[in-house]
């Protein structure tokens, strides 16, 4: 890791490239993780309950599904900070915070990926579930597993979008070097020092390292289909 | 089983029963033209849809000793191998290795244990839907138009597989077709089915030849013609 450091600590400025990877990954992970267990479980309960107002509640779904992120970065802000709801949690301008910040950005775009195709699908599953006589988990855990390609996609999607963001992780986590600077505020941050060489090294690094992680997770993808075909 | 007074509203569609007895032990028939209810009333069996009002008496029988195969099956993501064990997995039965491979071999099926279920034929498909609804040795077992892709040859191994289960032990059979010799020769008891209302129950030579009501003989009718026009066809 001391070399990986000194290697990066020689190609740019003194801006903390190696802990904002690092903070980078740390966040991002946790904040797919979290969102990806609520927003699945969230699109199960949404297909599957049927209750008044169940429309209105998709269609919010969707429109938070493109809210902005500086959005949520401010009201999570405004929870967070001292005279805040939450401001006991100490939560301000720290990864958690920005976790926080993350996971209700990512969660209604899992929710609504899950929910999409669990109604075209789902009902067939379910259908042919009871015609072998499986119980209510067993039913469940078949959806689940029938639609799992759908469900990577959405996860996939989901830290694709933690990874790339800037604007609620740079107002609630402040920016701050080798603490809560993520690579796309150092970038933001590089880019107002007019050092554009070095953004456009990192933005391109930032890239080649979610490529690398995306080409992972499709392999085993991969294999498993591969599997089944015999 | 009983079906007591169902009612059962899709959109426009109304299914609506008298109160019919399902004999146990005995190969039923049912019959009727499109949209006239077959599949809903199986459906409704099979739980798979609530009625409106009215019950099934399942009198004691466990509806997940209930089955039912579709006119398009279902297949999980998996082998042949994998589908067939499905319904033993879910009941935590160790799947007889021997008797999977007897099964596919007497459908044509050797070979293509572990091949993709979805890349099978559709006449393949429905080999496999019949034999994975048997593998688990249901008490109850409905056939929605499953054997409809088959070519005459796997109708007639199916029809002997059905007739030789029915020697073994007492399973109730509930099949429905349109091919009329087919439901003729296998069935002992027909539901004649008619805008979404059971208009007769009885044995068959009751059914098709023997009644009164228009409707049936019509029916009964333009499926004979059609049967001789093909024969025709056939020959000239």
């Amino acid at each position: 890791m001391q070399v990986i450091k000194e290697f990066l600590d020689t190609f740019f400025s003194d801006v903390g490239v190696f802990d904002a990877i690092c903070v980078t990954f740390q966040m991002a992970f946790s904040a797919t993780f979290i969102s990806s267990v609520l927003g699945v479980l969230l699109g199960l309960l949404l297909e599957r309950a049927e209750f008044i107002g169940k429309k209105i509640v998709i269609r919010i779904n969707r429109t938070l599904m493109g809210v902005p992120p500086v959005v949520v970065g401010l009201i999570v802000y405004m929870l967070l900070m001292r005279r805040g709801p939450l401001g006991k949690l100490n939560m301000l301008f720290s990864i958690q915070g920005m976790i926080f910040a993350q996971v209700l950005i990512i969660t209604p775009i899992i929710c609504g990926m899950t929910y999409t195709s669990l109604v075209s699908r789902a009902p067939a599953i379910r259908a042919f579930a009871r015609t072998m006589g499986a119980t209510p988990i067993q039913t469940q855990w078949l959806v689940v597993r029938e639609l799992k390609n759908e469900l990577y996609f959405a996860v996939v999607t989901g830290f694709g979008r933690s990874i790339s963001e800037v604007g609620a992780v740079m107002l609630v986590g402040g920016n701050i070097k080798g603490h809560t600077r993520t690579m796309t505020t150092t970038i933001s941050l590089l880019k107002s020092q007019g050092i554009f060489t070095e953004g456009l090294t990192l933005g391109i690094l930032l890239l080649l390292m979610a490529f690398i992680i995306q080409s992972l997770a499709d392999f085993f993808q991969r294999g498993e289909k591969s599997d089944e075909n015999y | 089983m009983k079906i007591i007074d169902l009612i059962k509203k899709q959109g426009d569609f109304e299914l609506r029963t008298k109160s019919v007895t399902i004999e146990e032990g005995k190969i039923h028939g049912i019959i009727g033209g499109n949209g006239c209810g077959k599949t809903t009333l199986c459906k409704l069996i099979m739980g798979m849809i609530l009625p409106d009002s009215g019950k099934i008496d399942y009198e004691g029988l466990d509806i997940r000793e209930i089955t039912m195969t579709a006119q398009r099956p279902y297949f999980i993501r998996g082998s042949v191998y994998e589908n067939i064990c499905y319904p033993l997995k879910i009941r935590h039965i160790q799947p007889d290795e021997q008797k999977i491979d007897a099964w596919l071999f007497r459908c044509g099926l050797e070979g293509k244990k572990r091949q993709y279920a979805r890349s099978l034929s559709s006449g393949e498909q429905q080999k496999v839907s019949m034999i994975r609804a048997l593998i688990f040795d249901p008490r109850f077992i409905m056939i929605d138009e499953t054997l409809s892709n088959l070519d005459p040859e796997n109708l007639e191994l199916f029809e002997q597989v059905i007739l030789e289960i029915q020697k073994e032990r007492p399973v109730t059979w509930m099949l429905i077709s349109h091919r009329l010799a087919h439901i003729y020769k296998m069935c002992e008891v027909l539901h004649f089915m008619y805008k979404g209302e059971i208009l007769a129950s009885g044995s068959k030579d009751k059914i098709l030849f023997g009644t009164e009501d228009e409707r049936i003989r019509r029916f009964v009718a333009n499926e004979v013609i059609k049967m001789e026009g093909n024969h025709a066809a056939f020959k000239g």
